[in-house]
């Protein structure tokens, strides 16, 4: 018997924490019923945001636990606080939305919480083993919450769907582990790292990348692995449609990302391929299929699509600054997102929730705040200058440019990117045409709480004046990308 | 000090044109005249302080533009010319102001008539203290600009508009030669401030460059380009069309922009280069041709005219040929002195003009006018003071300056001066005839008016009067007055520095020595010509129809203007019709936008529905989809490696 | 050796084919037969492996456990399956062509495979010596793969939680029995004497 040092467990306190409070809220929601939902969602919050503050003091250094399966640096730190904003938001959202249905109940944010477990693991995985439990940790709880309106059918067709489909994308993934398992030996991601440089890889090892790939590609949504998209987001409920275009979306990419970038690291000439072919199959579909859509969830579904494509651009860059424009990419993103998926929450209409495109006339006259917000929004994801989303934009593509003096298929990316972004600014514009210059039909009602405004006046200020002052951002994305990439 | 002379009146354009509102319409006519008002005074000051005191200076003000060797600032260039200039343009600015009080009285913008007027006068005060051709550019494009918005005044007038457009768009053609000729400049000196121009000049005479393919003196090209500029601006011949037109705006307007200033702002430009037009003799004698011709084209064209301001601008027109004929000679100083007696009587006849106007109820055509002197007999005096002014009857101010010009164009002993001084002669026996035409037709013989009107004419207030008489002294005076210091024997002291005349001729000198025929020529014709107005228009009432029947071709070539308009509608107008028409219709719109945005928006939209069909819905279809995925991947990969 | 072989091939093929089965079957029930046939041919393959304890852990739980809840599920379930696979013979051509793609591609791939190149040993762990299969599983599940294992454990908390988020309903007007209650009553709760008079009832 060889005897085993146990684990140190400070670089997993996040993910500790996070699963010791969650079982507790779960005891606590057990035995005091439904009543207690508002409780635990507040519960949650601070459970998340004492997470937050864990990965905070952790800081950036390196460590490495759990015999090399988990690591903790400051990508996974960056990702990771990404993360808990957007459950925070998530939690927010849905703890109005569902008490206001009489729909509280306290599974909620519990789910919310066990999905972002999920999610710490998936970007702390340092291991294949672990980055498939952390995916299906995550996967499992998006489910249930994708169909956690179980007495309308759009809820639990959207469930099912996403079930279907992410068992079938699980396949794949564990199909690819399997094959790079099964020709490099390891699934380790430091051992994958070093023996993936040496000589040209085998077949099996492309393949494998492919499967993985192809799993990945369907947790970020990107095409043609996207087709679960738009009807998840438009039957789950609005909050966890926030929560799915938030906090997954940032887990995905970053694991995507650290998959890429460290065990594979060596191959960057192989599978960038497959990036730049998935990147520009989002970026173009989002743009097209998008302006087509009558309802706000379904366009914002395309929407995010092609946000991912545009961040892929960054990965496909495959360098230092690349990796940065990723992740500032996805931190503007989250701002953007959530402010929009709260403005969708605003939309009721006697007591109803409504989810047309066109229910949004004349919303300048009625709610020329809110309007303003939306406005904010759509033209910082238009990239229009200077919102943040312009920013965003401008870093990948810029990396893209950059790298693309030794790899010319970047430029095809670029311009492709810069066309598809002229596209989807006819979509994003269209609503603000709509809120600004259409009669108004029936005005929305004031019944939404203090939280959901904070949401969207803070992520609206971000958006806005997030240009007046990024350098936080720049130089966190910064010392991010640059424990991925070495050397 | 002076520069409070040239910035009061953009001061004075503020108030009234953005607080127009809250001072109301009193308040924008006390600030737009009060600020004239002290211009002028400060003008007449300047002149007397630059002109006989010899306080010639620069006001530098602030740089405006430095992009590597290409370096302009803003400067105040005070000379005697700038000097002159200030002194005619807020004199004639000043008056016009206060007539307008009374002239547009009616009106429903006063605030923005007053602020127009101001903002011009600034323009053109900034064009004639300019210290640099990119300056005076401004100040080119600047009255350019205001010319436009005051032709247009009466934006409800389809006419107006289209009188604007035409005015802007004919001085589009001038103001690129302009533009050329700037870049040329540049080009050849490296620098576009004056002084530094003017001291290179001399280097630069019979130095060659390479244009258009051809080998062509550089002075001499960049010179005629500048011209072509100057033509524009003074509705030269081939480019005067707009004048005419221009008199759609109200009757200040004319008299201000229309008469005594803008236009001759070719005629200041061209004597404000005169060290750089002494070195290109080629472009001397064109500028010489083009402007006696311009004088003689206008003098027959405005024979014949019906509408009273018409009649005066084709006037004008003729006038400002004498003034290019006289720089092609050589004589800049009898052209500014013209410039200046000129401002005086021709802002005299088109106020008067404008009070008969005022009088007849706005009725334009001479041929409803006619007997009513006694019943406004200050305007009729003013009318014959300023007609007696223009036909250079003795004594008045044009006698002066008109004679030196022919003079000068006599003693120049060349061919083209001969032929300006002929056509020179011509032209003032037609002046004298279509002035007094003029005022026979307007004021004398039977009323033909209707009664109505008739009842309505009276006298014009004072407000108007006041104007008409400060000028009318100008227009008696003047030429008494500057001869000695414009054109006679203090000349070289008046103008300093001012103007260059090359050494090998001494035109002033030679207009003073040229036989006494020539001396009493323009006397006698003018005489003649009151003679046979007189004759065709009291004496015997039927003659010009008769006449007009004999020579008919020839009437009706005149009458119609030497078909200038028809040839550029045929030229110009209409192939940029056609050719704007067909790019637009098939370039544009079938090519352009049915190609580019309209087609790539049709196809967006199908491939949008296209898009949106793959949607299906079916979970198997999601799951093939993904399948599909791998596989062409897979199948990417393996085909890569084989 | 060459029964081992022998048995492998046994195993596999039968493997394969019943999963094949699985899908092709027009019976419902007896899909769910087969399928209970693959896991048992797993578990066969496991047993020839060493790995006695997984052998028997598939068979308890996937055959006794979880195919058997299949199979109720199905009995229970009246569903036309001749209705769901209406569709099979038009996507056929289709999905058979990208089906066989994938098949003739990863065969090339397997034709390919060499026995982890640079790789000193892929199986980091030593034989277990004199320890039980089961005693080895335990001992590294609890300390070099104690993450994976307590994040096992979520994960089957996540669908415990789900599944009674999902279906968990409280009806209303549904007996159930409270044994505290039935323990609780008291003689005098629930019984009433009446004294009846004979003779007058009716």
């Amino acid at each position: 018997m060889i005897p085993v040092a146990f684990p140190e467990l400070a670089p997993a306190l996040p993910e500790i924490l996070l699963a010791v409070g969650a079982m507790a809220l779960l005891m606590f929601g057990v035995f005091s019923g439904d009543r207690s939902s508002r409780t635990v969602s507040w519960l949650s919050v601070l459970l998340l945001i004492l997470a937050g503050i864990v990965v905070a003091a952790g800081g950036g250094a390196e460590r490495v636990t759990f015999f090399g399966a988990f690591v903790s640096d400051a990508f996974s730190s960056f990702a990771k606080m990404l993360i808990l904003l957007g459950s925070v938001v998530a939690v927010l959202l849905g703890a109005d939305q569902n008490e206001r249905d009489g729909q509280a109940r306290f599974e909620y944010p519990i789910l919310i919480l066990l999905a972002t477990l999920g999610m710490l693991m998936m970007v702390s995985a340092n291991d294949l083993i672990a980055l498939y439990l952390g995916l299906e940790l995550q996967s499992l709880a998006l489910y249930v919450l994708a169909a956690f309106r179980r007495e309308t059918v759009r809820s639990t067709e959207a469930g099912l769907k996403y079930f279907v489909l992410g068992a079938l994308s699980s396949c794949m993934l564990l199909y690819g582990a399997s094959l790079i398992y099964g020709f490099a030996g390891t699934t380790s991601f430091d051992v994958l790292a070093t023996t993936l440089q040496q000589g040209e890889p085998a077949i099996g090892v492309i393949f494998g990348i492919v499967f993985l790939a192809a799993g990945l590609a369907f947790k970020v949504s990107a095409v043609p692995f996207h087709m679960w998209t738009p009807d998840v987001y438009e039957g789950a409920p609005t909050p966890v449609t926030a929560f799915f275009a938030v906090a997954p979306k940032v887990a995905a990419v970053a694991l995507f990302v650290r998959v890429m970038i460290e065990p594979l690291g060596g191959l960057v000439d192989e599978w960038r391929q497959i990036i730049v072919f998935i990147a520009i199959a989002s970026m173009v579909l989002g743009a097209f299929a998008a302006i087509n859509q009558t309802n706000i969830k379904r366009l914002m579904a395309y929407s995010s699509i092609g946000h991912v494509g545009y961040a892929l651009v960054g990965l496909a860059a495959g360098t230092a600054s690349g990796v940065r424009g990723v992740l500032i990419y996805m931190a503007i993103y989250i701002f953007m997102t959530a402010g929009t998926f709260a403005i969708i929450l605003c939309m009721r209409q006697k007591d109803r929730a409504v989810e047309g495109i066109a229910d949004l006339a004349g919303l300048s006259r009625q709610r020329p705040l809110l309007a303003l917000a939306l406005a904010i929004f759509m033209f910082s994801m238009a990239g229009i200058p200077p919102l943040a989303g312009f920013f965003s934009k401008l870093y990948v593509f810029m990396a893209a440019i950059e790298a693309a003096r030794e790899v010319p298929i970047l430029y095809v990316l670029a311009i492709v990117g810069v066309l598809a972004s002229v596209v989807g600014a006819y979509y994003y514009l269209r609503i603000v045409k709509i809120m600004y210059f259409d009669e108004p039909t029936e005005g929305f009602d004031r019944t939404v709480s203090g939280e959901v405004h904070a949401i969207i006046g803070v992520s609206a200020l971000v958006t806005m004046f997030f240009f007046l002052y990024p350098a936080p951002l720049l130089t966190a994305a910064a010392t991010a990308a640059a424990a991925l990439v070495k050397g | 000090m002076f520069a409070v002379a040239i910035f009061l009146p953009l001061l004075a354009a503020v108030v009234a044109g953005f607080f127009g509102r809250w001072i109301g319409d009193r308040g924008a006519q006390i600030v737009t005249c009060g600020g004239l008002l002290i211009s002028m005074l400060i003008s007449w000051w300047m002149l007397y302080a630059i002109g006989f005191q010899q306080q010639a200076q620069t006001v530098e003000l602030f740089t405006w533009m430095a992009s590597g060797s290409f370096e302009v600032s803003w400067a105040l260039r005070f000379d005697t010319l700038t000097a002159v200039m200030v002194f005619v343009v807020t004199t004639v600015s000043a008056m016009v102001h206060v007539y307008s009080v009374g002239y547009m009285s009616h009106d429903h913008s006063i605030p923005r008539f007053m602020a127009y007027l101001s903002i011009f006068t600034f323009f053109m005060l900034m064009l004639v203290t300019a210290d640099n051709f990119v300056q005076m550019f401004f100040g080119w494009e600047g009255v350019g600009v205001a010319s436009y918005l005051l032709i247009g005044f009466w934006y409800d007038r389809p006419s107006a508009n289209a009188a604007a457009m035409k005015a802007f768009i004919v001085n589009r053609v001038g103001d690129f030669g302009f533009a050329l000729g700037i870049m040329a400049i540049f080009f050849l000196f490296g620098t576009v401030s004056f002084d530094a121009v003017f001291q290179a000049a001399p280097q630069m005479a019979g130095k060659t460059f390479q244009f258009l393919g051809m080998e062509v003196d550089a002075l001499t090209t960049a010179c005629l380009l500048l011209f072509v500029g100057a033509m524009g601006k003074s509705a030269q011949l081939g480019l005067h069309t707009w004048l005419p037109d221009a008199m759609e705006g109200p009757t200040p307007v004319s008299a201000l922009i229309h008469a005594a200033t803008m236009v001759t702002a070719g005629v200041f430009m061209l004597v404000r280069l005169s060290p750089v037009f002494e070195y290109a003799p080629a472009a001397l004698a064109v500028v010489t041709v083009v402007g006696a011709s311009t004088a003689i084209f206008a003098a027959t064209v405005g024979m014949t005219q019906f509408d009273i301001k018409r009649v005066i601008a084709y006037s004008t027109c003729s006038q400002l040929g004498y003034m290019f004929f006289a720089i092609g000679v050589s004589a800049y100083q009898a052209a500014i002195f013209h410039l200046m007696t000129h401002a005086f009587f021709k802002a005299l006849l088109f106020l008067g003009a404008g009070s008969v106007i005022h009088a007849m109820s706005d009725e334009q055509d001479m041929r409803r006018m006619g007997g009513i002197w006694r019943l406004i007999p200050t305007t009729y005096a003013m009318m014959w003071i300023g007609s007696l002014a223009l036909a250079g009857l003795p004594f008045f101010a044009g006698f002066y300056s008109k004679d030196i010009i022919l003079e000068a164009a006599y003693g120049a002993h060349s061919g083209v001066g001969q032929y300006a001084f002929w056509l020179g002669i011509v032209a003032a026996l037609l002046t004298a005839f279509y002035s007094w035409r003029l005022i026979f037709l307007t004021f004398h013989g039977k009323p033909r008016a209707n009664e109505h009107v008739m009842a309505h004419v009276h006298e014009s207030p004072p407000v108007m009067i006041g104007p008409l008489v400060v000028l009318a002294l100008g227009a008696v005076f003047s030429g008494w007055l500057a001869y000695e210091a414009f054109v006679g024997h203090d000349h070289k002291a008046f103008w300093g520095a001012a103007i260059f005349v090359a050494e090998r001729h001494d035109p002033l000198e030679a207009a003073h020595h040229v036989p006494g025929w020539v001396k009493l020529l323009p006397i006698f014709v003018a005489v003649a010509g009151i003679l046979v107005a007189w004759i065709a228009y009291i004496l015997r009432p039927g003659l010009p129809e008769a006449t007009a029947e004999a020579l008919r071709p020839i009437h009706r070539f005149f009458f119609n203007k030497w078909y200038f308009d028809e040839l550029y509608d045929r030229l110009f107008v209409r192939p940029a019709f056609y050719l704007g028409r067909g790019l637009w219709k098939t370039g544009d719109g079938a090519l352009i936008d049915g190609v580019g945005p309209d087609g790539v928006a049709a196809a967006t939209r199908s491939l949008s529905v296209q898009a949106s069909r793959l949607q299906s819905g079916y979970v198997y279809h999601y799951a093939f989809a993904m399948l599909i995925g791998v596989v062409v991947l897979v199948s990417w990969y393996l085909y890569a490696r084989i | 050796m060459i029964v081992q072989t022998l048995a492998f091939y046994l195993f596999a093929g039968l493997a394969v084919a019943s999963a094949f089965m699985v899908i092709a079957a027009r019976n419902p029930v007896h899909s769910v037969l087969f399928l209970i046939l693959a896991f048992v041919n797993a578990a066969g393959l496991f047993v020839l492996l060493g790995a006695e304890f997984l052998a028997m852990m598939l068979v308890v739980v996937y055959v006794g456990a979880v195919a058997v809840l299949f199979l109720f599920v199905v009995m229970m379930l009246d569903i036309n399956f001749a209705e769901l696979r209406q569709g099979v013979l038009q996507y056929l051509p289709v999905g058979g062509l990208i089906g066989l793609v994938l098949l003739v591609e990863l065969l090339l791939v397997v034709g390919t495979w060499v026995a982890a190149p640079g790789i000193v040993a892929s199986d980091p762990t030593p034989a277990p010596g004199d320890l039980s299969n089961t005693e080895a599983l335990g001992r590294l599940l609890f300390t070099k793969y104690v993450y994976f294992f307590q994040a096992s454990g979520m994960i089957l908390l996540v669908a415990m939680v789900g599944a009674i988020v999902l279906t968990l309903r409280s009806r209303e007007g549904v007996r159930r029995q409270s044994i505290a209650r039935q323990n609780a009553r008291t003689r005098a709760d629930t019984l009433e004497i009446r004294k009846v008079q004979s003779g007058t009832g009716g």
